[in-house]
């Protein structure tokens, strides 16, 4: 088994996918957390001054949090059953990542009304238009997954950056147009090995 | 054989990648280009409402470093070994930031904003970058991003500098060396020269 050193902030953010998906497959890891004031002590060692990184084997670095995730999920049977079915897991994340993105200019807002203001607009604008798009998916796909037929990375995806920051942000009220990926979320959720980790893990603001 | 249909803006952008993947490779496909105009014609028919999109024998893939991704890996061009895989991934997902990040100038009218805000995306996010970036060059000793040979991660740099140094001149990787040498070589590829020479002419 090799050995895994996940680096991050002691957030969720863009370290949480990774994390949820060795939790899922039960695959241990050093899930290496560090505060804000640390982080000046590590980031001259990561290979582009930016976090998250996993270390394997304590020789090899990876950067950038979806590579990242993507390779643990390859390795660890979560990235689809074929080619094509991992590129669909990988289109959904990058979705997800987009959305995410379009989340932080409203996060970094100081005014709480202009702040509400854009995060409405970006949920009008950006997350409704995809929900419904991903509404039709999930139907045509048929079995409560977003890629063939059983759990893939891209499912876990949607699980983590809904629950961080969309919902966090938005309310759960941003999934009442999309009630298969309302109840895919919740599935992932109710996954024995995601609740034991959720209900044990720091809890912190992000 | 499988028929591909790469459907974009009749632009560089998000796209260019895909096609100098395929066009790498020597891979026949229908480069399928709208003006933007024509659009709305077209955006409810992708999965996202977004392009690209490539019609893989009709089936749908969207997103732009997904499907460079998955025609690098179908057309030898993604990495040696899994572990090669995931550092082309990682470097692509670098220049995907970039790109996210040229959106703000590309899209500013006035001309004195617009270059405050280069010089501010080039010192404070480009430069850091190309530091690391020309790091890891010397590091892997074989000119390419990774492994010993072309991958997709080297078309992804090429496509994103080539036009950044066009528009904004070559001082934006005079320091790097390194890059500059792979950028140039693979302008040189006679593939990829050929295609360059030909292509539509875009304004982005």
């Amino acid at each position: 088994m090799p050995g895994y050193k996940l680096y991050y902030f002691n957030v969720r953010g863009r370290g949480e996918l990774s994390r949820l998906i060795l939790h899922y497959a039960g695959v241990p890891f050093d899930d290496f957390r560090f505060e804000g004031k640390d982080w000046p002590a590590f980031k001259s060692k990561m290979p582009f001054g930016q976090v998250p990184v996993l270390e394997v084997d304590g020789e090899k670095m990876l950067a950038q949090s979806h590579t990242i995730a993507r390779y643990l999920a390859r390795q660890h049977g979560l990235a689809g059953q074929n080619d094509w079915e991992q590129s669909q897991a990988d289109m959904y994340v990058d979705c997800i990542y987009d959305l995410h993105g379009a989340m932080r200019t409203p996060t970094w807002e100081t005014d709480p009304v202009k702040q509400k203001e854009l995060f409405d607009k970006v949920n009008q604008d950006t997350i409704q238009p995809h929900l419904e798009k991903v509404e039709q998916h999930l139907v045509k796909n048929g079995g409560g997954h977003l890629v063939g037929q059983g759990l893939t990375w891209a499912d876990i995806a949607y699980y983590a950056y809904f629950t961080t920051p969309i919902m966090t942000r938005l309310g759960g009220e941003v999934l009442t147009k999309a009630p298969h990926l309302k109840k895919l979320i919740e599935t992932v959720g109710n996954n024995p090995n995601i609740q034991k980790y959720v209900e044990t893990r720091p809890v912190t603001s992000g | 054989m499988v028929h591909y249909k790469l459907i974009y803006f009749n632009l560089r952008g998000r796209g260019e990648l895909a096609r100098l993947v395929l066009h790498h490779q020597e891979v026949a496909f229908e480069d399928f280009r709208f003006e933007r105009e024509e659009w709305p014609k077209y955006k409810a028919g992708t999965p996202f409402g977004q392009a690209p999109v490539l019609e893989v024998d009709g089936k749908p893939l969207a997103q732009s470093n997904t499907i460079a991704r998955y025609l690098a890996r179908q057309h030898g061009l993604a990495g040696q070994n899994e572990w090669e895989q995931s550092q082309a991934d990682m470097y692509v997902d670098c220049i995907y930031d970039l790109i996210t990040g040229t959106r703000p100038i590309i899209y500013e009218t006035d001309k004195e904003k617009q270059k405050e805000i280069l010089q501010k995306f080039l010192k404070e996010t480009v430069n850091p970058h190309l530091e690391k970036l020309e790091q890891q060059l010397i590091k892997n000793g074989t000119g390419f991003l990774v492994g010993k040979s072309i991958t997709w991660a080297d078309l992804a740099y090429y496509s994103f500098f080539s036009p950044m140094t066009e528009r904004f001149g070559d001082s934006v990787i005079d320091n790097s060396p390194h890059l500059k040498k792979l950028v140039e070589h693979v302008a040189n590829i006679p593939q990829i020269k050929k295609y360059v020479e030909t292509r539509p002419k875009t304004t982005l």
